[in-house]
């Protein structure tokens, strides 16, 4: 290619010509081969999407017969896959109400049980693991979560010295994960939760990085979920099953609390710490905490996310 | 208006026909190019069946190499703009015929970082959600559709000038200053922007105070500009050992002025962040502590940041001082400052914004060998691309490939012969 | 530079490495895909919602005529007569040996020291506060009340104490717990017990677990 000459042009003869087209073709047919072999893995493709599924639109841009549809194959597919057949929704958040979640710090021994009730009630995946609410251990008098341990295991808790904190999604009343997302596919509805809708995240994981309280799990490989342990009552914007390569979070276990029920986690505590509520209510349990306990933390306060999840003490 | 459609297929025919045919070494490069694209492609196959469980990413570091690489070619994209404003603002006359080739550098960065990002992402199938209209593209939220409007708009700004000025050359005719001179100027201030708001894709993050600094959208800017031309020098060189294209040492010497003051500000600026991270020594110092210093026995990054910062010293005192005038050291300072600024923005910057984690929690990150597969993959089609766009800018600009030529035949390498009627200017 | 044996050597060597890469794609000679490791199932005992103890009023309520007997005070004590207790040389009341199961363990200050601090000396199947008042086994929660003043408007509140079912009266029932179906009345300091499960992350080095427990908590 560095050639200089200007000769004019003189053609091959046609023996070398028809040589070299051999060889070329030789050449080509071997990159195609390897090209073909390279593509292999793709093989154990299992079923990745659907035409249906491809095409969905947002869910803020389905009439009510979209939603049907989409109700209907995702409990086809549900069906299909687990054996069970679900009872999917699509529950809207309810008028005059606004969450607020209170969790006392002075009461919280750390067991872990929220945790797994979470896992349960919200169809996380069990191989590999994701977990909304991470517990810390923390030594008594400081609240540096850089000090803090996630994987305790002593015989049995509370251990002295130490208090615990369940973190989880603190259902932020300034964002920082839904800003980021480049897709519109996960937002804040009106009772200040903030949901993802699965059918449209891109898997970027930009909220992942942008949550101050590591709050967002990518599934990182398809989620794995025993079917015997399935819970068939989802929502679409709550725990139905997801897919690999899309983020989740704690939602207020939408399923439950729409319909007026308090969260899998509250229900499961042991030392009666979670709280939860409508603080538009002046009666509410968290309206009464908030109202009567002086000392409560929304956690990195300083990042203006304005968290409605309060931490509180018994003071 | 047919007539001109069928002209510009004859062109796009010969130009694609160029590209399959050279010298051995051109075969044996483009053969080991193509061969490490498929690797890459292999790897992306298990990453696109099983996950991306496949990499070293996970629930703590989320981002890995594919974003580092990503952020340092946005950097390189960026700067061909370096050789764009000595020419068009200060009519320097060295550079002018090698503008190109720069912004060719800059097409061929921006394809590798469309790649790195799509193969981050965990549903490449729903790509469609990003398009304006029938997606859902959250602008101007999020700085991520900022970066892909800025990006794609990039990359098309540079096809155009290039696709532009190359076809005029190969007509045989001057370019209408109105087509693309306006565009030029777009292209400068475009390619500051994209760096900008790649970085401000970090800076915006309150919860990772690692990245949460002012400081970082300047060093992007300083880094960029350092590594581009760097890159550029080299690139230049190939060229001419290659093509015998003329390129004068006083062009890359006027670039070696500019890799030199970037690289004084880059230092300037890191020796700030330095300053203010670790003088203070607030909670926030963590992430900077694990990546200078380890932190409770995890010190993974700890070789590569020294090892990044004792290049780009020595890059930056050997491009101080008059021996790099030789291009010898010039070129030895191209390579040391590349590899300083490749590390600094991947292993430097990405990942220890995610360690310690938002909730204190250690974990390391190391990429998987699919992952390093898939990025040694996208650098060779990136590479693959540049020198096919070389390929056929190359004899356009010597006047090899014309339109005076059309259906001459080929010389034996590859090319048709020279006719004299094709016009030098541009 | 255009060395036609070059050409063949190089076109030849590249034909090798394509059929070299064929082989290994087929075989998947590296960076081959593990199977994700299964992790054990979390004992179902872990997602239970029920309190860890129940109380006597409930065990009472609950249970069948015939089982009930066996939680009657008055299958052994005495109708009508009066209790005595003894106590120790440090003035800790004797705990009699049929109600081992009971440990005398309210509060670290050691004053509530009495059975009949809470219990009736004369009516054992009633409760009564120091005021004089007598409560139903089921009413213990305003004994408890009768001390614990702030706690008491808490729970009062439901911001302490476990609550469940629907945090929205008006679409069905919510539950309020009494102290006792959490407290021991005799120890109601909350006892230690086996956490669940720690996490399983995705990603963790060696080192991280070596160092994670001494190097961050302290």
């Amino acid at each position: 290619m560095n050639s200089q000459s200007d000769a004019p042009g003189k053609a091959p003869a046609p023996s070398m010509r028809r040589r070299s087209f051999l060889r070329s073709s030789a050449i080509f047919g071997a990159g195609a081969a390897a090209l073909a072999a390279s593509l292999k893995p793709l093989m154990d493709l299992e079923k990745f999407t659907s035409t249906e599924e491809f095409l969905q639109k947002h869910y803020k841009e389905m009439s009510p017969a979209d939603m049907a549809k989409v109700l209907a194959r995702i409990s086809r597919e549900v069906e299909k896959q687990y054996d069970v057949r679900p009872h999917v929704r699509d529950l809207r958040p309810m008028d005059g109400v606004e969450f607020v979640y209170a969790l006392n710090l002075t009461r919280c021994i750390g067991c872990r049980k929220c945790v797994h009730a979470c896992v349960a009630e919200n169809n996380q995946s069990r191989s590999p693991e994701i977990q909304y609410i991470r517990v810390l251990k923390m030594p008594h008098g400081s609240l540096d979560i850089e000090k803090s341990d996630h994987n305790y295991d002593p015989e049995k808790v509370p251990e002295k010295g130490f208090f615990y904190m369940p973190v989880q999604c603190q259902q932020c009343e300034n964002p920082p994960c839904v800003k980021v997302c480049p897709v519109n596919a996960t937002w804040q509805e009106k009772d200040g939760i903030t949901v993802i809708d699965y059918d449209w995240c891109i898997g970027c994981r930009y909220c992942m990085a942008a949550c101050p309280y590591g709050a967002r799990h990518f599934n990182f490989a398809k989620p794995s979920i025993p079917k015997e342990r399935l819970n068939p009552e989802m929502a679409y914007l709550g725990n139905r099953p997801r897919k690999i390569g899309v983020m989740e979070k704690c939602h207020f276990c939408v399923q439950r609390t729409r319909t007026g029920r308090y969260p899998a986690c509250l229900e499961v505590c042991p030392a009666g710490a979670r709280k939860f509520g409508n603080i538009l209510d002046p009666e509410s349990e968290v309206s009464k905490i908030l109202s009567t306990k002086r000392v409560f933390i929304q956690l990195k306060e300083e990042l203006g996310t304005s968290p409605r999840f309060f931490y509180y003490f018994d003071v | 208006m047919t007539q001109a459609v069928r002209n510009y297929i004859t062109f796009l025919t010969r130009c694609a026909r160029i590209a399959f045919v050279g010298d051995w070494r051109y075969y044996a490069w483009m053969g080991l190019l193509t061969a490490i694209v498929l690797l890459g492609i292999n790897a992306y196959c298990k990453q696109f069946v099983h996950g991306l469980i496949v990499t070293g990413m996970g629930d703590e570091v989320s981002w890995g190499v594919y974003i580092g690489n990503f952020t340092f070619l946005v950097g390189v994209a960026a700067a061909a703009v370096m050789m764009v404003i000595p020419v068009y603002i200060y009519r320097n006359k060295e550079l002018h015929d090698l503008v190109v080739f720069g912004e060719l550098l800059a097409v061929a960065a921006i394809l590798m970082c469309l790649a790195f990002v799509t193969v981050d992402l965990g549903r490449p199938d729903r790509f469609w959600h990003l398009i304006p209209g029938i997606g859902q593209l959250n602008f101007p939220a999020s700085m991520l559709s900022w970066d892909v409007v800025v990006l794609n708009g990039y990359l098309l700004l540079n096809v155009h000038i290039c696709g532009y000025l190359l076809y005029c050359r190969y007509c045989g005719r001057t370019p209408s200053r109105w087509f693309y001179i306006p565009f030029v100027f777009i292209a400068i201030a475009w390619a500051v922007s994209i760096h900008t708001v790649t970085a401000f894709l970090y800076v915006g993050l309150g919860g990772r105070p690692f990245w949460n600094s002012s400081i970082v959208g300047p060093r992007f800017l300083a880094s960029a500009f350092t590594a581009g031309p760097a890159l550029i020098i080299l690139a230049l060189q190939v060229i001419r050992a290659v093509t015998h294209y003329p390129i004068s040492d006083k062009a890359l010497l006027t670039l070696r002025s500019i890799v030199q003051v970037s690289m004084i500000i880059n230092v300037f600026l890191l020796i700030n962040e330095l300053f203010k991270e670790f003088y203070t020594g607030a909670t926030h110092v963590a992430s900077a502590k694990y990546l200078f210093f380890g932190l409770h026995g995890h010190n993974a990054l700890v070789p590569w940041i020294w090892t990044a910062i004792v290049f780009n010293l020595i890059a930056m005192f050997l491009l101080v001082l008059p021996v790099s005038r030789s291009l010898k050291w010039l070129n030895l300072a191209c390579v040391l400052s590349i590899i300083g600024i490749w590390i600094e923005k991947g292993m430097g910057m990405v990942i220890p914004g995610f360690v310690p984690s938002t909730l204190g929690m250690i974990v390391e990150y190391q990429p998987s060998t699919n992952e390093t597969l898939i990025s040694f993959g996208i650098w060779a089609f990136g590479l693959l691309v540049y020198t096919i766009l070389l390929r056929m800018a190359v004899p356009i600009l010597q006047g090899r490939l014309a339109r005076a030529n059309e259906g001459c035949g080929v010389l034996e390498d590859g090319l048709p012969p020279k006719v004299e009627t094709a016009i030098e200017a541009h | 530079m255009n060395d036609p044996k070059k050409i063949r050597l190089a076109l030849t060597t590249l034909g090798v490495v394509f059929a070299a890469l064929v082989i290994s794609f087929s075989l998947d000679l590296w960076g081959r895909v593990e199977p994700v490791r299964q992790l054990p199932l979390v004992d179902e005992e872990f997602l239970q919602p029920q309190t860890w103890r129940r109380s006597y009023a409930d065990l009472v309520k609950k249970e069948d005529e015939d089982e009930l007997l066996a939680f009657s005070c008055y299958e052994c004590h005495e109708e009508g007569k009066k209790l005595e207790l003894t106590y120790d040389k440090d003035n800790h009341v004797v705990v009699p040996d049929e109600h081992e199961n009971i440990v005398m363990g309210h509060g670290s200050h050691g004053r509530n020291n009495d059975c009949f601090n809470c219990h009736n000396s004369e009516n054992l199947l009633v409760l009564q506060t120091r005021d004089g008042h007598s409560l139903k086994f089921e009413e213990s929660t305003q004994l408890c009340g009768s001390c614990h003043g702030p706690t008491h408007r808490d729970w009062e509140h439901g911001s302490h104490g476990r609550t469940s079912g629907y945090w929205d009266r008006s679409k069905g029932e919510y539950h309020k717990q009494d102290c006792v179906n959490c407290h021991n009345p005799h120890s109601p300091k909350f006892p230690q017990r086996a956490p669940a499960p720690r996490p399983n992350h995705l990603r963790v080095n060696p080192v991280a677990t070596a160092h994670f427990g001494e190097s961050n908590t302290h």
